[in-house]
């Protein structure tokens, strides 16, 4: 009996499952059936759905290829490098035409861009550049530093720190230290802020300013929260804080949380300086409220404008034009950058008119 | 067991193997005051800071309460590898509620405990009345709502919540608006009110035991727990005075870690528990309800996984998709690291407790530091080793 009731949930458990899967997955399994033919087919990898970043982009870039004539294909690694290497041999085996990948692991990947680049299949490296092979054809990314500059910038600014003598306080938050990403945000925004350090206008209280001491492991907003306590608690009892470098909003989140519980926020408590990049919607309200100061945003539509040249050109038999070369190891891999967009107060608004998010969501 | 059992039919023993095996029975809490006590100098004195102190209770608060759901389960002799998940899920509709459809505080933590509930009693139904064995249940359930998790958040962190809903983990239990010294005179009256209950409660069990005719040696023992144990009380509430009294978080832990530590070890319920991980068969033939404790005991995780989501959000202030990830291995630790038995059968609530703050502080003191994250997993996993080492190996030379 017990069998046989468990039989049966079991099966109304699959169905049900199998019914949602089917409407979530109508368009992405009808795509490959109806278009290959003629058509070259795009394969999109994108490390991992829970970043709102990468789920726009995944969306975007498909839409952008669509537009311009191509099939697409897209997967999503949930943040693991060996489910990516996989789910690029599935895409070479279903034939694909270019790949345009976001590296879960940039050096873990060098088995499979072999494998595509043996099949004559174009390698798109974005955002993240795959390292120690010769198959990466092309690397598009916004431009790393500059994302660091931007936010090192905006503090020197907000503080007048020019003008200001100061001592103003500052405490730093960077990226996880397996992301090589993190240490260009880090070294852009120490381009900006370490001058200021060292002629004492900045003061770290804490002294915590290398970039392995600041690095918050797995961009872990609640780790950070724990940082910002232990930070606040040790260094800051009968002191202000004053700005906060803080390299992404996942890491913002947090550590507004921290400063919100110790009592930051009211009119002779106010909020210190807070940076953040990937502007995430819980980042953009809490901007609109006055918590954090700034975030930056990658213009995905800049990203598209980017990259369906590229491939066209590819397609057609033309050398892709670029802007400047990136060394991966093993060779200079051309590749073209675009500036990240700076988001404060003031234009939060221009997220909703590009279409990164609804008004309702914004504003709601 | 064989150990218990000899010492039990051994007439009381000397006063020197006695107090041997007190020390035993507390090596951990002397590892947590010795790494306590190191951190505080390696960090120049910023340990037993009356900030630091709430700090290191609220940022361990959701370890703590997903202990008390997985000490029973790993009592069981089984373990819960879905709690992470959970908990992210659980903090996601939460979220939903309160943050998309502007529901109220109460409506939104009743919705939140009875998915959790639901959730647990799904994986006890498995577990319990169709024998699939609970880390593959568990295994699968971490899958499924880490993926609904995403689902439900649609990949981004949904926040903020309203005031009133994070009063429940930021607040404190004397309103802000009070004088300072009101705050140091409540706290510390309460503080001396539990010192009383607890010396109290010794000197009642302790004269029940002699009237039932059950051995309890010298007294000493007891008076030097309810010495140490007051001191500890009235220092670290003196400590928390200094800054806002105690967090209502701390009031929440306490309650509920009481109520359980009763639960495990004075109930039937309980008892069962303890019987079915020393060995089930034996447990079922001697007339416990094998089934329904294991059904409980998931059910009961469940619960205790939305409690610990509900705060760890209202904490954070928003719903994550990365919330909860290896929260699970989190509790799993500070149970086994607080003596609970890998086989099932044996551990206390009180043990684990230790055994989270062990890694609590660790944690705190190494953050504080500015050692870098990495190698704070490696001086974590090494101390976590030695910690269990230091407990079981003067156990293991007795045989």
């Amino acid at each position: 009996m017990k069998k046989v009731i468990a039989i049966a949930l079991a099966l109304v458990m699959l169905l049900g499952l199998c019914a949602c899967a089917a409407s979530g997955d109508k368009k992405t399994n009808d795509e490959p059936a109806a278009s290959t033919d003629g058509k070259k087919t795009i394969g999109i990898l994108m490390p991992t759905k829970e970043q709102t970043i990468w789920s726009i982009q995944g969306d975007r870039l498909t839409t952008a290829f669509e537009d311009a004539g191509y099939a697409t294909a897209i997967e999503y690694a949930e943040d693991d490098s060996a489910k990516q290497a996989m789910q690029i041999e599935n895409m070479i085996t279903k034939g694909v035409d270019a790949l345009v990948i976001v590296a879960v692991d940039c050096a873990a990947l060098t088995d499979a861009c072999e494998k595509a680049k043996d099949a004559g299949i174009y390698v798109i490296a974005e955002d993240r550049l795959i390292t120690n092979t010769e198959a990466v054809d092309y690397y598009i990314t916004f431009d790393l530093t500059r994302m660091g500059e931007l936010q090192g910038q905006y503090i020197v600014d907000q503080l007048d720190l020019e003008n200001q003598d100061g001592p103003f306080t500052l405490e730093i938050f960077s990226g996880s230290q397996d992301d090589t990403n993190a240490t260009f945000f880090y070294e852009g925004a120490m381009n900006k802020l370490q001058p200021y350090i060292d002629s004492g206008k900045l003061v770290v209280k804490s002294g915590q300013t290398s970039y392995t001491q600041t690095a918050i492991q797995s961009w872990d907003s609640s780790k950070a929260q724990s940082r910002m306590d232990n930070l606040l608690s040790g260094y800051y009892a009968d002191d202000h804080l004053d700005a906060v470098l803080v390299a992404a909003d996942c890491l913002a989140l947090g550590v507004i949380s921290s400063l919100e519980t110790m009592g930051y926020g009211t009119s002779d408590n106010p909020y210190p300086i807070i940076t953040g990049q990937d502007a995430e919607l819980a980042a953009v309200k809490n901007i609109k409220d006055g918590k954090q100061s700034m975030t930056a945003f990658l213009d995905a539509n800049a990203l598209c404008e980017i990259i369906v040249p590229v491939v066209n050109d590819v397609f057609a038999g033309k050398e892709p034009t670029s802007t400047t070369t990136y060394n991966n190891g093993v060779k200079d891999v051309p590749a073209s950058t675009y500036d990240p967009y700076l988001i404060d107060k003031d234009n939060v608004q221009y997220l909703v008119e590009v279409g990164f998010y609804t008004d309702a969501e914004v504003n709601g | 067991m064989n150990n218990t059992q000899k010492t039990v039919l051994k007439p009381a023993g000397s006063e020197h193997a006695n107090v041997g095996k007190t020390l035993r029975a507390y090596s951990m809490v002397i590892a947590l005051v010795v790494i306590a006590v190191l951190f505080h100098f390696l960090t120049d004195g910023l340990i037993f800071t009356a900030m630091n102190l709430t700090n290191l209770i609220l940022q361990n608060s959701y370890v703590v309460l997903l202990i008390l759901g997985m000490l029973p389960v790993i009592l069981t002799g089984n373990v819960d590898l879905s709690v992470g998940s959970v908990l992210a899920f659980v903090g996601a509709v939460a979220a939903i509620l309160q943050v998309n459809y502007g529901m109220g505080v109460v409506p939104t933590l009743l919705i939140s405990l009875i998915v959790g509930i639901a959730i647990g009693a799904w994986q006890g139904m498995w577990i319990a009345y169709f024998d699939i064995p609970a880390f593959l249940v568990t295994l699968s359930s971490e899958l499924v709502f880490r993926g609904l998790t995403q689902v439900v958040l649609g990949g981004a962190s949904i926040g903020p919540f309203s005031p009133a809903f994070r009063t429940m983990a930021s607040s404190f239990l004397i309103p802000d608006e009070v004088s300072a010294g009101t705050v140091m005179s409540i706290t510390m009256i309460i503080a001396v009110v539990a010192c009383v209950l607890f010396v109290a409660s010794q000197v009642l069990e302790r004269r029940n035991k002699v009237a039932h005719g059950v051995p309890v040696g010298s007294p000493v023992g007891m008076i030097v727990r309810c010495v140490l144990l007051s001191a500890a009380i009235l220092a670290l509430s003196y400590l928390m005075g200094q800054y806002k009294g105690y967090p209502t978080v701390l009031v929440i832990m306490l309650v509920l870690s009481l109520i359980y530590s009763f639960i495990c070890s004075r109930t039937i319920f309980g008892r069962g528990l303890y019987a079915i991980g020393g060995n089930r068969k034996a447990a079922a033939l001697s007339g416990v309800k094998d089934r329904l404790y294991f059904f409980m005991a998931y059910t009961n995780m469940g619960f205790m996984c939305a409690v610990a989501a509900l705060v760890y959000a209202a904490r954070l202030n928003a719903a994550t998709p990365k919330a909860g990830v290896n929260f699970e291995l989190d509790a799993i630790a500070a149970c086994y690291v607080g003596g609970a038995s890998v086989s099932g059968g044996g551990g206390t609530i009180a043990g684990a407790l230790v055994g989270c703050f062990v890694i609590g502080i660790l944690n705190n003191g190494m953050s504080m530091m500015g050692i870098s994250a990495d190698w704070q997993q490696v001086v974590k996993g090494l101390v976590i080793l030695i910690a269990v080492a230091f407990d079981l190996l003067p156990k293991r030379k007795k045989k």
